[in-house]
């Protein structure tokens, strides 16, 4: 197991640090000069020259991915074009924000998908499986942005059930009580986190569906249903244990689901997090804030798949015992 | 509208009907029963009617939609224009037919969706049968190489592309789209690859001498066909998805060229007062990625009958 | 046989007992004359809060609550002499001789921080707009001051170079007055990301709280404000990402009150509202297309197509700007003879025509050019060289965003191509000043006098001046306006160097919007002044008996 640990975080590791380097080549490599003065004045000579001095980039190449090495390790990602903040900071801030929706989409997604993909499997052929398999495919197939934009339009515009962009409200939210805090993030939270769990759970309901059904063909369960075990008690204790292993493996493919889905979805609902950043540093050209926010992704999908296996070789006895 | 472009859409609409009734008459009378596979899913023959009744909508454009996209019909008087006999679907906040934006901007969406999924599957192809079949440092450098593409989620990696290149053409698009999705399919060719290399007719071919490019353009590829062909038509949703999303931000197709994306975009401030504007192009991308996803299903199924899912 | 795991009644019963304990608010909290919180929408974020490297309006709008001016103008006052404007740190002035000022500073005036505000800030703050480390775009508008000096701790005294109608409004219009002990550490070159730009110490009616970058901006009320308490107890800012968010807000009642609304869907959306109050004022904003005289990013050369004045006097000819303003405003703005908003209104006479739309005008001149289109693509074109420009537009303006398109459909049936560059208001500003640009639709808010932004914007050399404009005759009307002593010849000046703008078309002006602000109808008391919309809000009231929830919090 632990060799088998190293060297899946050895890997993780080179990732990083290959799209750490791809990232200081696009950048150095594009045409325009980079890392042109955050000031939008008239160009200052010298102001120029500082800040070439102070980004290096009056210095030989590999000197200047060496620095840039040493700043990433430092943590320092440069300065925003647009906003005059360390960039470190603003993905701080935005972090947090991300990782909450990221979650909560997570739990609407594989708790609707599962409930789903068993219902069907048990009901399998009949019009229920056939019905929910078209809204599961209807859902699998929008568009994030449409589906947000749709739901706030309904839930938020014309009832008036939730409000219609933001994390908290700007104005109460300090003298709320806890309770009163926790249900004001969580009318925030819903309809960004709705938007993204529904598409992904019909993506999750289809997979758990194909799962389970597969299971259900093995010589085990037939075994178990020539001994006369009732069918439920198949479906949950027998089939399940087996269907649930793949779908696990699904976890490692939402997060990158999940974070494509953010910069959409936090753009239509204003949700201030690492995908709104991004979207907001593009349109402003800001490449510093856009390729910091891009290392951060990559960081966490490494580290994301990384736990995704850690979790499937706990629970599946053959991965232990192989590696 | 005029009424000559109304009788052609229907004709359109009657011919695809046609075309689907054709194939699978066609499928039913093969002597293999893939076809007879294929349609055994309820939905797809409805896929396969959606994805060439919009392709062909797409390719006769002009003459199903005369009014050109970008023309500003009157932008007085005929401003976010519910839908009518004229205009189909009414018109946007420039007064341009939306349902002319939405079968031009077909040929977008769907032209970028297909011309990139063949790079990315055509790419995809190559390195993972080249990985599968050499083995050795060129499959882990290779492997290695995918597990970078496939850590950092797509659209990041496009909006870092765009970031540092300023301006990007249609062409840079597809191109761009197509080099950042080609990391599943190689994988998946690559298992493929694997398995069949160490089959009797691959050993056949070489032993009568053929180099190893032509044992795999001719031998290995055709058949790990099947998943490739599965995994194209999964592409061309996902391909969709990203464009659209793209140019919803508005980095992707630029004005006035449409886009199903864009006019979702177009549309965004309008939903309480012109919900045609976004409600059509939205449909229509959940339209045509929902038959794309069924008629993947049904070709899972119809190309390789190992994958069965149900009993 | 599985068992069905119940759902506890009592895990049940203690959800809903909370839930229903968060949704009652506390009853009590703040009641009376001064509780009041207004929340406003804006359309950006805030750049920066310290005022000499500002230039955006966003960020007027907060520190104008937070940082005071010498003397401030009424409501409708002239710029001309000192009659239009009302004490605000400066209690009174006079006058010692034709070019020196005097002003006796208030001594109730407080830094929020402490220190008593003297004339050593009012010093130091001039010294500071006048940097050229600080690089402040209001500094070429303090040309005509040779020196402020502190002559005792209340006294201020401004020496002038020469006599001109608007000595007053210079000396006290563009600089607010910064606190020395707070910013007399911090090195000029910095200023640009300085903390107090992000934290500012004021001595205003409201104090700044704190600041969430891209959410939300507080202030509070100041309750020993020298010129008397603010009834609003709390201002809040929430940064919506664009008007339309904004206004979406307004309506279902998150924010108390927006500046602008523009378009006729956004205005009836505020009237459908039901809560809300609309109040009309005299715009300050208008709007045009700037050509650039040189080349995209070389300075050093003419422009291919655009140093042509005839090119330019076509493509103004090519445009139908009356029926763009109907489409895209529905009646509810006028289009501008000049770079003007309808704030000048003494300016908009009838000599000063807007040329006709006139689309067979526009075609002769261009192919009198030499520009005709010799591949039959549609798009004309000169040795060569296709009658093809970019245009940048800011993402944060779906009015531009839409003139953007009409423009481009319009020109193309003359047979020039535009091309769209959509892009952040900090970005497209950095492409401006760099030059890197063909065409760039930009919108300015002005001050009361054209004094401060049209010799920057049009003379040669000046700050703004993007395009390289370069007229002599231009500048000779300009120093004329600026330095005559009479009215009546300031105005015949400004209508002259108008006249010559109008002639050499740098630009195409496209709109002055009508302003409409839309306020929450429970606020008593509202006051808008054309120049800077939020400036009187320490005036504005809530009468205690129509408090919301809002309000009454934090008590």
């Amino acid at each position: 197991m632990l060799p088998w640990l190293l060297r899946r975080v050895a890997a993780g590791i080179a990732i990083v640090f290959a799209v750490v380097t791809l990232t200081f080549a696009a950048v150095h490599l594009a045409p325009g000069e980079p890392f042109q003065p955050a000031d939008g004045r008239p160009v200052n000579r010298a102001a120029t020259e500082r800040l070439r001095h102070v980004f290096g980039t009056d210095r030989p190449l590999p000197e200047q991915y060496v620095r840039y090495l040493a700043a990433l390790a430092r943590g320092e990602l440069g300065e925003s074009f647009s906003k005059r903040r360390p960039v470190a900071a603003m993905i701080g801030n935005a972090l947090p924000n991300t990782v909450l929706l990221a979650a909560t989409a997570l739990l609407i997604d594989f708790a609707l998908g599962i409930a789903i993909g068993v219902f069907q499997a048990a009901r399998v052929r009949r019009r229920s499986d056939v019905a929910l398999t078209n809204i599961t495919l209807f859902f699998y197939s929008l568009p994030t942005f449409w589906l947000g934009l749709v739901l706030l339009l309904v839930f938020g515009q014309w009832l008036h059930w939730f409000p219609v962009g933001g994390i908290t409200d700007p104005v109460v939210y300090d003298s709320l009580s806890f309770a009163g805090k926790l249900l004001d993030r969580l009318r925030h939270l819903a309809l960004p986190a709705l938007t993204l769990g529904l598409v992904g759970a019909g993506g999750t309901a289809r997979f758990q569906r194909g799962a389970l059904l597969e299971a259900l063909g093995q010589d085990y369960v037939r075994t178990a249903r020539a001994k006369g075990v009732a069918e439920s008690r198949v479906l949950v204790r027998h089939a399940l244990r087996d269907a649930l292993l793949p779908v696990i493996s699904l976890l490692g493919l939402a997060l990158p689901f999940l974070l494509t889905g953010a910069v959409l979805v936090e753009t239509v609902f204003s949700w201030p997090g690492l995908g709104k950043l991004a979207a907001d540093a593009i349109s402003a050209r800001d490449y510093p804030v856009v390729l910091g926010t891009t290392l951060l992704v990559c960081a966490a999908v490494v580290v994301g798949s990384l736990l995704a296996d850690l979790v499937t070789a706990a629970a599946d006895p053959r991965i232990r015992l192989s590696a | 509208m005029t009424i000559a472009s109304w009788l052609l859409l229907l004709a359109t609409v009657a011919w695809t009907t046609t075309v689907v009734a054709w194939s699978r008459g066609v499928a039913r009378r093969a002597r293999r029963d893939a076809g007879r596979r294929f349609f055994r899913h309820p939905t797809a023959a409805a896929g396969l009617a959606v994805l060439i009744l919009l392709a062909t909508l797409a390719l006769c454009a002009p003459l199903v939609a005369p009014i050109l996209p970008s023309t500003q019909i009157n932008i007085t008087e005929l401003q976010n224009h519910p839908p009518s006999w004229q205009h189909p679907f009414g018109t946007d906040l420039y007064s341009r037919d939306v349902w002319s934006r939405l079968v031009y901007g077909a040929r977008v969406s769907l032209g970028v969706g297909t011309l990139g999924m063949l790079v990315a599957v055509s790419l995809g192809g190559m390195v993972g049968a080249a990985a599968g079949y050499f083995r050795g440092w060129a499959d882990g450098v290779l492997m290695r190489l995918v597990d970078v593409g496939l850590s950092v989620p797509r659209i990041f990696l496009v909006l870092a592309a765009i970031a540092v290149w300023d301006r990007l053409g249609v062409g840079p698009l597809i191109l761009l789209l197509g080099l950042t999705g080609w990391f599943a399919t190689s994988r998946l060719v690559r298992a493929e690859v694997l398995t069949l290399r160490e089959r009797p007719f691959t050993d056949a071919a070489r032993s009568l001498g053929a180099g190893p490019w032509r044992v795999i353009a001719r031998h290995v590829l055709p058949n790990a066909a099947a998943p490739l062909v599965v995994s194209a038509a999964l592409g061309i949703g996902n391909m969709l998805l990203l464009e659209a999303g793209l140019s919803f931000l508005g980095v992707g197709i630029q004005p006035p060229a449409p886009s199903w994306g864009n006019m979702i975009a177009d549309g965004r401030d309008l939903l309480t007062s012109a919900p045609w504007t976004s409600l059509f192009p939205g449909a229509a991308i959940a339209l045509v990625v929902m038959a794309l996803n069924a008629v993947a299903d049904a070709l899972r199924d119809a190309l390789d009958p190992r994958h069965g899912t149900g009993r | 046989m599985t068992t069905q795991p119940r759902f506890p009644h009592a895990a049940t019963a203690l959800l809903l007992a909370v839930l229903a304990a968060a949704s009652c608010t506390r009853r009590g909290g703040c009641t009376g004359e001064y509780c009041g919180t207004l929340v406003i929408a804006g359309t950006s974020d805030v750049t920066t809060l310290l005022p000499p490297v500002s230039d955006a309006a966003i960020d007027r709008d907060v520190f104008d609550q937070i940082l005071l001016r010498l003397a401030d103008l009424a409501p409708g006052g002239s710029t001309i002499g000192d009659a239009g404007f009302v004490p605000q740190l400066a209690n009174r002035w006079e006058w010692t001789d034709p070019l020196t000022l005097v002003f006796h500073l208030d001594p109730r005036a407080r830094w929020h921080d402490g220190p008593s505000v003297t004339a050593a800030d009012v010093a130091f703050t001039f010294a500071a707009y006048t940097d050229t480390a600080v690089n402040s775009p209001d500094r070429n508008t303090l040309g005509h001051i040779a020196s402020v000096s502190a002559l005792d701790s209340l006294t201020a005294v401004f020496h002038f170079r020469d006599r001109y109608p608007e000595m007053f409004y210079d000396a006290v219009f563009h600089m607010r007055i910064l606190p020395a002990h707070v910013l007399g550490s911090v090195p000029p070159a910095t200023w640009q990301t300085a903390e107090f730009g992000r934290a500012p110490v004021g001595d205003g009616p409201f104090r700044f709280v704190r600041w969430t970058p891209g959410q939300t901006l507080e202030l509070a009320a100041d309750s020993t404000f020298f010129l008397g308490r603010p009834h609003l107890r709390r201002l809040i800012w929430r940064f919506a990402s664009d008007l339309n968010t904004a206004i979406t807000q307004v309506a279902a009642g998150e924010a108390d009150a927006v500046e602008v609304l523009i378009t006729p869907t956004n205005i009836k959306r505020a009237q459908d509202a039901g809560h809300l109050t609309l109040y009309p004022y005299s715009g300050s904003t208008y709007t045009f297309l700037r050509f650039n005289l040189r080349a995209n990013g070389d300075s050093a050369h003419p422009h291919t197509i655009f140093a042509d004045p005839d090119v330019r006097r076509a493509l103004v000819l090519a445009t139908d700007r009356p029926r763009m303003l109907q489409s895209v405003f529905a009646g509810h703005a006028k289009i501008p003879p000049g770079p003007m908003p309808q704030l000048w209104a003494w300016l908009w006479v009838p000599q000063l025509t807007v040329p006709p739309f006139d689309t067979a005008q526009a075609s002769r001149l261009l192919s009198g050019r030499g520009w005709r289109d010799t591949n039959g693509d549609g798009v004309r074109d000169r040795n060569g060289k296709k009658l093809s420009f970019h245009l940048s537009v800011p993402s944060t303006s779906a009015v531009r965003q839409q003139y953007a398109q009409l423009l481009q459909e319009q020109l193309k049936a003359v047979g020039v191509e535009v091309l769209i560059d959509q892009m952040e208001t900090a970005t497209q500003q950095e492409r401006l000043h760099s030059g890197a640009f063909d065409t760039a639709l930009e919108s300015w808010n002005t001050d009361p006098s054209p004094t401060s932004s049209v010799p920057g914007n049009w003379g040669r050399g000046g700050g703004s001046n993007f395009g390289h404009y370069a007229s002599a005759t231009f500048d000779r009307q300009i120093a004329v306006a600026t330095s005559a002593t009479s009215p009546d010849s300031v105005t015949a000046a400004w209508i002259a160097a108008f006249g010559t703008l109008a002639q050499d078309a740098p630009g195409i002006m496209l709109f002055s919007v009508d302003m409409i602000a839309a306020v929450d109808s429970r606020v008593a008391g509202v006051r808008i002044r054309p120049d800077s919309w939020w400036a009187l809000l320490w005036t504005w009231r809530i009468p205690p008996d129509k408090l919301n929830e809002r309000d009454r919090v934090g008590g």
